[in-house]
């Protein structure tokens, strides 16, 4: 498996031909979509300071008053001055920022981050934990990231530029929430909690990635668009109304508050369409007669019925999602708001256009190019932890298709194979795709699915629907939830099954169940736990060895079985589990109370009903919380390499696997090569000393070949997990469940976790997913890799995640398709959850981290979704590289 | 004071390094020097409530916090100074 040669490749099945193979030909965009995708290439991550700085001045004018009020009195002002920006070529409006991808900062949230280096409450800032995860991770060097300061444009980050006009104002504002924001109010009130030391000392050892209260407080979830669609502004705007007055001067006077925070957010969103509806005219009346002018013209028409009314046709509804999807975005940090089953919320306008003549097959597929375009664009300012090291650049806005609809029959349709063949045509990581599979989804579907696959985006990934239904049934049935709304799922995020709900679309007398989401972020809890550093932990009684760090009170064991090893480990995680779950409720509290939900809240059956935001269980299912864990199949091997070489075979103690560890098996660490990967390290002159027992270690069993005495460890781990997270309450006192995805949280967690007993070195990343193989131990083939990967029921867990890379010559025409499609078949039907795919050479890949320039619009699956290339971190790069490419099936 | 296509109406902002010209519909940057066709956008920095006190940063009518470039087109305070 360790090769010293750089061009080594983890291969499974025979090389593959000396040349580099393409992946398939496909179509191209339209001359549209192309044009706007050049456009966006050309662009670089930036952000302004207007929308923070009405925010700000609107808050401070109103201390005093009601907090919600408070807050959608700064929204307002935020949305009404944005200034408008429209596009050449659009055919939607409107956009986060005046910046093709603009974004930016929420002090409110957090302060503490975007400080200048020079500023003294950023060095502050610096000596906390909660940045140390900022110091390990790695950005994408190339692509839309601006990575170093150049003229008049600062850095941050090492992907946003702001102008150096504004970044003065940006620190006065920081400023002005400094011992405000929901991170440092937060912070001052989870120090109450018993063990407060052990959460930072957690954090500090990066054993834990980031605090979701402050960071991404909402997303992992699924959108839903009825409201606006069914009513309109104005519509809700009523609805608002006629609420208020039938509770005014009730008990339960929170709901009056709501509803009148809603109204006035609701004007703040009219102001801010209308705005942009102008900036279309004022567009328009620089053109000459001719296309251009009258498409502005048509854009601003359409926006200025919008703003008041429901869309009459599938480009008026199209153009309402986009922007209550960017509404959304704009009031929290937020990755992975979810678009959800989109072709089915709309296919009712799209059969209305197409019967009535007024929409073609060729203007859809333009509509849906632009519409990727859009998505496309979307950026998250976050710290460099979060953005570079969880979420490589991305924004995880996953679209599903397929599925079942109420009455239990397929949910695919006509729209929905559009909107494939738009993701053919118009291959750009946003939204990225999810088929949720089922037995009962017709084959032509299921094909156009795999041709899409197939030409290397990454997206569709494959989720089991039966199993993702189970799950929810599992942990909603509390709630209220039934068979027939279970059905109405969706993914949130990259990877995190969310409940929906089905809604009554009533468009012209005839009701269309359509589906979209109905739970708040369905991924805030505890995250990320990195097992095998807890691993690295347990063995050095309660040390973190790189930082010298005490980070729980020393167990006393001498871990003289393996049963007394994994009772250990188990207490250890347990008690991380508890501390952050504590101070995390407290976090999410802080959010609530600062800085509530309005325009996500009133989107989110039932919130509207109830009178309730979000964080006041307004929305239908509230039992979101989750515990999510990295590098599983890392602990997996190590654990059967001391199961095996210390506890069982005897051929060493755990004293000699412990020096072994520290002294990295003699090899230098990933940080002194430049490589994270497993392939490309570079032994000392040290290294004959602990050569043989690096060669047991990499040769104990690994998970990925059908193997019981491996396999028997990960179901294990799977049943006491799933098990324990559910003895912990969230803030909604809901009892809480796993989450099993690894993001980008392998590379930063792998850099600062020692040589692991499977003989990973030290700084190398992990084990990507939660069943993925580690790059280049699954020896025995993709069914013995799907044996041990379903070794345990997925079911339990909100998600499993599975990566896997085969070379573009196995899947080639139509009859590589059929292959291809038995192959997820086989997987599915066996109980997997999901599983993902890179269609690629490898050597594609090494050329590109060389010549990044020739590969600007190269596309990659990483862990639940798909990014270019460019903008990944070298961490992530150098793990997909190594993962093992198969070349027959 | 020079101005650049950053303070004019006619510009549109693709990222912090570059844009295009509204009107020409060429590409340009914001630091590139006005030319005839130019016109000022509002900013605060052509605001009468306007007053600048340190670099980049100003205080909007003598009590809050303002900064020089921001685009004060939504604003409705904004009033244009007079010998502007």
């Amino acid at each position: 498996m360790l090769r010293t040669e750089k061009t080594d490749i983890n291969y499974y099945g025979h090389k593959p031909a000396e040349t580099i193979e393409k992946r398939e030909q496909k179509p191209l965009p339209t001359s549209r979509a192309h044009a706007a995708r050049e456009l966006y290439f050309e662009a670089k991550s930036s952000i302004s300071m207007e929308f923070p700085y009405w925010y700000t001045r609107r808050w401070e004018e109103l201390e005093g008053e009601i907090p919600i009020i408070r807050r959608a009195e700064a929204l307002k002002a935020g949305f009404e001055h944005l200034t408008p920006v429209v596009y050449p070529g659009e055919l939607l409006a409107m956009g986060k920022a005046a910046y093709l991808r603009g974004s930016f900062p929420m002090p409110w949230l957090s302060e503490a981050f975007f400080m200048a280096a020079e500023d003294k409450l950023y060095k502050e800032a610096q000596e906390s934990g909660k940045l140390t995860a900022d110091t390990v991770t790695t950005m994408g060097k190339g692509g839309g990231n601006v990575t170093k300061s150049i003229g008049n444009v600062i850095s941050i980050a090492g992907k946003f530029g702001i102008r150096k006009e504004e970044m003065p104002a940006m620190v006065e504002i920081a400023k002005k929430w400094k011992d405000k924001s929901v991170d440092d109010v937060g912070h001052k009130y989870e120090q109450m909690v018993p063990g407060y030391k052990e959460k930072e000392a957690l954090m500090r050892s990066v054993i834990c990635m980031f605090d979701s209260g402050y960071t991404l407080p909402q997303g992992r979830e699924v959108i839903n668009y009825y409201y606006p669609l069914q009513h309109g502004i104005d519509g809700i705007i009523r609805i608002c109304g006629k609420r208020m007055a039938e509770v005014a001067g009730f008990p339960d006077m929170d709901r009056l508050y709501f509803y009148r925070a809603v109204n006035i957010m609701m004007h703040g969103i009219k102001a801010w369409i209308r705005n942009n509806a102008e900036e279309a005219r004022f567009m328009a009346s620089l053109e000459e007669e001719g296309q251009q002018r009258s498409e502005y013209l048509e854009m601003a028409e359409r926006l200025e019925w919008l703003a008041d009314n429901p869309p009459r046709s599938f480009h008026d509804a199209l153009q309402m999602i986009w922007i209550w999807h960017v509404a959304v975005l704009n009031e929290d940090a937020i990755s992975g708001l979810s678009p959800g089953r989109v072709g089915q919320v709309l296919y009712p306008f799209w059969k209305r256009d197409m019967d009535k003549g007024s929409l073609d097959r060729e203007k859809t597929i333009e509509l849906l190019e632009c519409m990727r375009i859009k998505f496309t664009e979307i950026d998250c300012f976050a710290s460099m932890g979060v953005v570079g090291g969880v979420l490589s650049g991305n924004t995880f806005n996953n679209l599903c298709l397929g599925g079942l609809k109420r009455d239990g029959t397929s949910a695919a349709n006509e729209l929905e194979m559009l909107i494939l063949q738009a993701g053919i045509s118009c291959d750009t990581p946003q939204p990225t795709l999810s088929v949720l599979y089922d037995e009962k989804l017709p084959e032509e579907f299921l094909l156009k699915g795999v041709e899409c696959t197939k030409i290397g985006t990454g997206y569709p990934a494959w989720v089991n629907n039966p199993v993702a239904t189970e799950f929810l049934m599992n942990n909603y049935s509390h709630e209220g939830m039934t068979l027939e709304e279970a059905r109405a799922w969706s993914i949130g995020g990259c990877l995190e099954t969310s409940p929906g709900s089905w809604m009554p679309l009533n468009l012209d007398g005839e009701f269309h169940w359509i589906p979209g989401g109905s739970a708040p972020a369905t991924s805030v809890g505890v995250h990320f736990l990195s097992l095998p550093k807890l691993l690295e932990v347990t063995l050095f009684d309660g040390m973190d060895m790189r930082t010298g760090l005490r980070i729980f009170p020393s167990h006393g064991s001498k871990l003289e079985t393996y049963e007394e090893l994994w009772q250990t480990f188990r207490n250890y995680f347990s008690r991380a589990v508890e501390v952050l779950t504590l101070t995390n409720n407290i976090q999410h509290d802080a959010w609530r109370k600062i800085s509530p939900s309005l325009v996500n809240s009133m989107l989110k059956p039932d919130c509207l009903e109830k009178g309730k935001d979000i964080g006041q269980m307004g929305s239908r299912f509230n039992t979101t919380f989750n515990v999510e864990s990295c590098g599983t199949t890392t602990l997996v091997n190590s654990l059967a390499a001391l199961k095996k070489n210390v506890y069982g075979e005897k051929c060493f103690t755990l004293d000699e696997y412990r020096k072994a560890l520290l002294a990295n098996f003699g090899y230098k660490t990933a940080q002194e090569t430049g490589s994270y990967s497993l392939l490309d390290q570079v032994p000392t002159g040290d290294y004959d000393q602990w050569k043989r027992i690096h060669k047991f270690s990499l040769e104990a069993p690994k998970f990925g070949n059908d193997e019981d005495f491996v396999d028997g460890i990960l179901k294990d781990w799977e049943n006491w997990f799933c098990e324990m997270t559910h003895q912990y309450r969230s803030l909604y006192d809901q009892p809480m469940y796993a989450c099993q995805i690894s993001v980008s949280t392998h590379g930063p967690m792998g850099a600062v976790t020692l040589a692991t007993p499977d003989g990973r070195l030290s700084g190398t990343t992990f084990s990507d997913g939660s069943v993925s193989a580690y790059p280049g131990t699954d020896k025995n083939g993709p069914y013995a890799l799907f044996t041990s990967a379903t070794c345990w029921n997925h079911s339990l867990s909100q998600n499993s995640q599975l990566n896997m890379k085969i070379h573009p010559s196995v899947v080639k025409g139509r009859e590589g398709s059929r292959k291809f499609l038995e192959l997820i078949r086989a997987y599915m039907r066996k109980g997997g959850f999901h599983v993902q795919f890179n269609i690629v050479d490898s050597r594609m890949l090494k050329e590109a981290q060389t010549e990044p320039d020739k590969y600007r619009s190269l596309l990659v699956r990483v862990a639940g979704f798909t990014q270019y290339w460019v903008e990944l971190g070298k961490q992530i790069q150098d793990e997909v590289i190594a993962r093992t490419e198969y070349e027959e099936l | 004071m020079d101005f650049t296509c950053n303070d004019c109406k006619f510009y549109l902002p693709v990222d912090v390094f570059r844009g295009i010209c509204k009107y020409s519909k060429q590409k340009t940057g914001p630091d590139q020097l006005f030319c005839d066709k130019g016109e000022k956008i509002q900013k605060c920095k052509f605001c009468s409530r306007y007053y600048s006190d340190k670099d980049y940063l100003g205080k909007c009518m003598e009590t809050t916090l303002a900064y020089p470039d921001m685009i004060a087109a939504k604003c409705a305070d904004f009033e244009w100074y007079r010998h502007n």
